[in-house]
């Protein structure tokens, strides 16, 4: 009994409480019990998910059905939801959501009245397992020290603006509620119940884009909403299929189904596109583009870290449902083919939120993809991306944001020689994406693998896999030096000594999280075994790697975490402290001997004696990589393999 | 591994330079001879390591010095694994790495040269990275392990089932010997337009640390050649070998390529050959079942 | 010291510079690395990067506006290092001695070790003044602190 109600409550404070706080913060408005209200609600938050997992490890995955009461009330916010997303189509004159958000208001209905018998019952309605207490700790403890980051940020933000009245109460409403939504999605069982979560996000996620209230940014709310809202339609049409293909609505139990004939297999592909809608993959790239308008805090928690991995959160939950079908191999291929596409063009980008928001999708469809291989190791390495790329990606976006609000810009070539400016956010944006990018931090392990994972033969269509594979890993590699690249070129000369403006909380924030992107990576085998494996095996998937001594070893490579962490630290760190330059050491670059040493910097001796300072730029190669070649027919190539994911789904 | 193996991956790591450092010489002799000279002496490159250690160093940022010896401890490190027989996806991981200090260095300095050096290295990593990763993939489906130790397990040579990945993994040995038509960041002959890209703020000490890694690399490529016939290993040794000195003859009769045609023939010719001979091997059925 | 004083004779490496005469030592200097002379057997190779060369070899006069370069060059040489004057005009200003903007021999400038007379200078001569400059080369040191 004790332990039911400790569960209960547990669920009501991961996913109840974040409404209740939000609801007060929109009350009270004042920024003195805003701030402390929301570092209390979130620290009560993380040390609830961390409860809710000793409790998921010790006695096994929850299944909880709430009183009918709650039924009822999902129901009602339902259509309250739905006639406000009309209300917006209406009021802003777009058919498009019009349309979208009418079919689901038919739909819903003839679901629910029409369709399902009144005596139809979803048990449990809520199913947690280890998966699922993964991604409760990604919102939770990720999301809120995003949150808690916010605070300063956004009083900054105001501050820049010169807002007459404050509209934080507003902005913090839907943040906190968001990750109640969130916990609520990823709880979920009853496909009824995901289906309103969902459109919370959806909600919050619209909201939060258009917060600046200027024309672009209401411009991308919009576009954002009717993507999302097409993923809800075919979430609600996948449902009716699904009831009248299985009789259930429940996920757990579509495990349970095997998947015979295309009746099934159909409404599956339609949740997985739902899931494509709401992680923004090709061609629905646009409105994850587009957010970025946003404040970043709201790009690093819904539209990195969080909402988007509620997507491919859908697509991972449901591949035992899909396990070893054709639809599985597209899934793969698609996820394999944005994975690469993204990570093309965002080498013509200088836009460094855009690069993230590419960089988002692509690993994303890395992640979609290995969903898709669906063996043992490529779900563990689909389930490590998801952990290594929200902390790794929270880091960025939040870093980015401070960087914008020190130099007021957020183009790559403004950045350049940052590392002498601002060299702790320099520092901590340079850490951040060398652990997206090299070995052996956590995002290359899961690369690793999925590399690994593709290379098995798991279908005829294997070599297209791993080849858009080994060519998006080089791609990545590319956007990511560039970027470095331009932050740490600096001028020996003249360091600006400027004092970097730090703020405590935005600054521990990201600390703590690139503090947590290394830690994490280093122990990447104890989280294997703690948390991976056993969220596989109760997926049904058996354990993909062997930890002995803390090496991983799947049944094909070794990865050896430890030893290439001393390996590279002494490799970078023993230069870095041993390496003495004296003074008459320094010499100018070389600039064919015409070097100005009156300049500042390098200096070229021009023309009339006249100094010309050095001014380097950065390579964006648009001619090849640039958004307008390519967009279109990465588009069309993309709708060319959803339409074939639909149509496998009857061959 | 037992201790005599143990003791053999050691010498073979301790060796490595030393042989890197003769094929160099070996290599600048017989272009000579292609071109009809006399040419320096096989060992003139350790004359020029030596020479190159005893200089005084010119620092243009401190920074720039810290990368190259990164370079050349991550490329070690790759070495090192190789020879240990370590899994290839990771020792290409941290290779990776290693080139992408090289980078760094390069761009650690506000200087017009070396950034530029620095945009083309990217380029190559570009052009050579999928195809060391697919080739790694490709030596899989064969042995079915992505570990060294398997291709020595699996008791037949590699190169009959893998000719088209053969031929792709000359490209990347191209690039990363920094040999015409592939030679775009940094030519091992200097004077061109961009002085010598990416080691152009280097110099002393720091550029023998360059050059020692050059040579480190240049054994790891080679090495990975070698294991494509492994049974018995002298004759993998002699193809390596022999595709050194190919490789000379196309440096010796091609010029310097546009980058965009370099990604073309890697992307197009090195990836669509490894991923045809996949696809030969999926239609044999000659892979390792899972 | 010794390993590292023998590979310097044998390895000297060389920036050319043109301070601006007629090219025709310009040419001489180049025809050396052609397989006739082939000076790479002495294992002399033409870098064109003063950071990494051991001896700057100029020709021409050097006049204001060339002056700042060369010494500029000179300055990002690493120690020990040469400097060779490649031609009379070089030495001395040659034929351009007395024009209004030429300051004459490049040692107005920098420190030059080894003159190479000639008009222009033959390329048996240029090597032979290396090996003269590989002397005083080995004769400099470093000035590295232990």
């Amino acid at each position: 009994m004790g332990l039911i109600m400790g569960v209960e409550t547990l669920i009501a404070v991961l996913v109840i409480m974040p409404f209740a706080a939000a609801l007060l913060t929109l009350v009270v408005k004042d920024a003195r019990i805003i701030k402390p209200l929301v570092i209390a609600s979130i620290s009560v938050l993380m040390v609830a998910s961390v409860l809710l997992l000793i409790r998921v490890l010790e006695s096994g995955p929850i299944a909880f059905s709430p009183g009918n009461l709650w039924d009822i009330l999902i129901l009602v916010l339902d259509f309250v939801l739905l006639a406000y997303f009309l209300y917006i189509g209406f009021t802003s004159r777009h058919p498009l959501i019009l349309t979208l958000a009418g079919a689901q208001a038919v739909m819903l209905p003839v679901l629910k009245f029409y369709i399902l018998p009144s005596t139809a019952k979803v048990d449990p309605v809520l199913y947690i397992d280890l998966l699922s207490v993964i991604m409760a700790l990604v919102i939770s403890i990720i999301g809120g020290l995003i949150i808690i980051y916010a605070l300063d940020y956004m009083r900054d933000h105001e501050a820049h603006l010169k807002l007459d009245k404050t509209r934080q109460h507003i902005f913090f409403f839907f943040m906190i509620a968001f990750l109640g939504a969130m916990n609520g999605l990823v709880f979920a069982n009853s496909l009824l119940w995901l289906f309103f979560f969902w459109e919370v996000t959806t909600l919050c996620s619209f909201h939060l884009i258009r917060h600046d209230l200027n024309a672009e940014a209401i411009r991308n709310a919009l576009r954002a909403l009717w993507m999302n809202l097409l993923g809800g339609a075919a979430l609600v049409l996948g449902m009716i299929l699904l009831w009248q293909a299985s009789e259930t609505l429940a996920i757990q139990q579509l495990m349970g189904l095997g998947t015979v004939g295309a009746a099934l297999l159909l409404p599956i592909a339609l949740f997985c596109f739902t899931g494509f809608t709401k992680a923004a993959q090709v061609p629905f790239q646009s409105w994850l583009l587009g957010a970025m308008v946003a404040p970043t805090p709201v790009s690093a928690l819904l539209h990195s870290s969080t909402m988007v991995k509620a997507g491919v959160y859908l697509v991972l939950r449901l591949a035992p449902a899909y396990e070893g079908t054709q639809l599985s191999v597209a899934i793969a291929i698609f996820g394999a083919f944005v994975f690469m596409v993204t990570s093309v063009v965002a080498i013509s980008q200088n836009n460094a939120k855009r690069v993230l928001a590419y960089s988002t999708v692509s690993n994303l469809g890395l992640i979609i993809c290995c969903a898709g291989i669906n063996s043992d190791l490529a779900i563990a390495a689909a389930i490590a991306l998801i952990v290594f790329h929200a902390v790794s990606k929270a880091v960025l976006f939040l870093v980015v944001g401070s960087i914008e609000q020190r130099i007021e810009s957020r183009d790559i070539e403004d950045m350049e020689g940052l590392v002498a400016k601002l060299p702790l956010l320099s520092g901590m944006a340079i850490l951040g994406m060398v652990t997206m990018l090299f070995v052996p931090f956590g995002v290359l392990f899961g690369k690793w693998a999925s590399i690994q994972a593709a290379a098995v033969p798991f279908s005829a269509w294997f070599p297209l896999v791993v080849g858009l594979l080994a060519i998006g890993s080089a791609t990545t590699m590319v956007y990511w030096t560039k970027w470095i690249g331009r932050m740490i070129s600096v001028v020996s000369f003249n360091r600006d000594a400027k004092v970097e403006p730090k703020s405590f909380l935005s600054y521990t924030t990201i600390l703590l999280m690139v503090a947590g992107a290394v830690v994490l990576s280093v122990f990447v085998a104890p989280l294997v075994n703690i948390l991976i494996t056993p969220a596989e095996s109760t997926m049904g998937y058996a354990k993909a790697f062997e930890t002995a001594g803390w090496h991983l070893r799947s049944d094909w490579g070794l990865f050896t975490p430890w030893p290439l962490f001393i390996a590279i630290t002494l490799a970078l760190l023993l230069p870095a402290l041993l390496i003495r330059v004296r003074g008459d050491q320094y010499r100018e670059p070389y600039l064919c001997g015409a070097n100005d040493p009156s300049g500042v910097g390098p200096t070229f001796h021009s023309i009339a004696d006249q100094g010309v300072a050095v001014r380097t730029g950065g390579a964006y190669w648009e001619a090849l990589f640039g958004e307008r070649g390519l967009t279109n027919w990465i588009n069309g190539a993309a709708l060319l393999l959803l339409v074939v994911l639909f149509v496998g789904v009857f061959v | 591994m037992s201790s005599g193996e143990l003791g053999l991956a050691m010498a073979a790591f301790m060796l490595a330079p030393v042989v890197g450092g003769l094929l160099t010489g070996i290599d600048r002799k017989l272009s000579a001879r292609m071109q009809g000279r006399i040419g320096p002496p096989i060992l003139q490159p350790f004359y020029d390591f030596f020479k190159l250690w005893g200089k005084d160093t010119l620092v243009t940022t401190r920074e720039n010095l810290i990368w190259a010896w990164g370079y050349l401890l991550l490329t070690m490190v790759a070495v090192f694994m190789f020879f240990f027989q370590q899994d290839l996806l990771i020792i290409f991981f941290v290779l990776a790495f290693a080139g992408a200090c090289l980078i760094f260095g390069a761009f650690s300095v506000r200087a017009p040269y070396s950034h530029l050096g620095a945009h083309r290295e990217i380029l190559q990593m570009l052009a050579y990275e999928p195809i060391l990763l697919l080739a790694a993939v490709a030596v899989f489906l064969k042995t079915g392990t992505f570990m060294i130790t398997g291709v020595f397990e699996f008791g037949e040579p590699l190169l009959p089932y893998l000719p088209l990945t053969f031929v792709a993994i000359l490209i990347a040995l191209g690039i990363k010997m920094r040999k015409s038509p592939f030679d775009i960041s940094a030519c091992e002959h200097a004077h061109q337009e961009i002085v010598r890209g990416v080691y152009t703020e280097y110099s002393g000490r720091h550029l023998a640390l360059i050059t020692l890694t050059h040579w480190f690399e240049i054994v790891l490529i080679l090495g990975f050649i070698t294991l494509f016939w492994a049974q018995p290993l002298w004759i993998g040794l002699l193809i390596a070998l022999g595709v050194f000195v190919l490789e000379l003859i196309i440096d010796n009769i091609s010029a310097r390529l546009k980058w965009s045609w370099m990604l073309g023939v890697s992307w197009v010719v090195g990836i669509g050959f490894i991923i045809a001979n996949m696809v030969l091997i999926y239609c044999a059925g000659g892979f390792i079942r899972v | 010291m010794g390993l590292i004083n023998k590979s310097r004779v044998k390895s000297p490496w060389i920036v050319h510079y043109c301070c601006g005469g007629c090219n025709g030592c310009d040419i001489e200097l180049l025809a050396c690395l052609t397989p006739l002379y082939d000076v790479e057997r002495f294992g002399i190779l033409n870098i064109g990067n003063p950071k990494h060369a051991d001896i700057l070899v100029v020709t021409g006069p050097v006049n204001h506006r060339n002056a700042r370069v060369l010494r500029t060059l000179y300055d990002q040489m690493p120690n020990p290092k040469a400097v060779m004057a490649v031609g009379t005009c070089a030495s001395s200003g040659g034929v351009f001695h007395n024009c209004y903007n030429v300051l004459g021999g490049i040692d107005k400038v920098v420190p030059v070790d080894v003159y190479i007379p000639g008009c222009a200078v033959r390329p048996e001569a240029i090597i032979d003044g290396v090996v003269l400059a590989l002397d005083k080369l080995n004769l400099k040191k470093s000035t590295k602190v232990g």
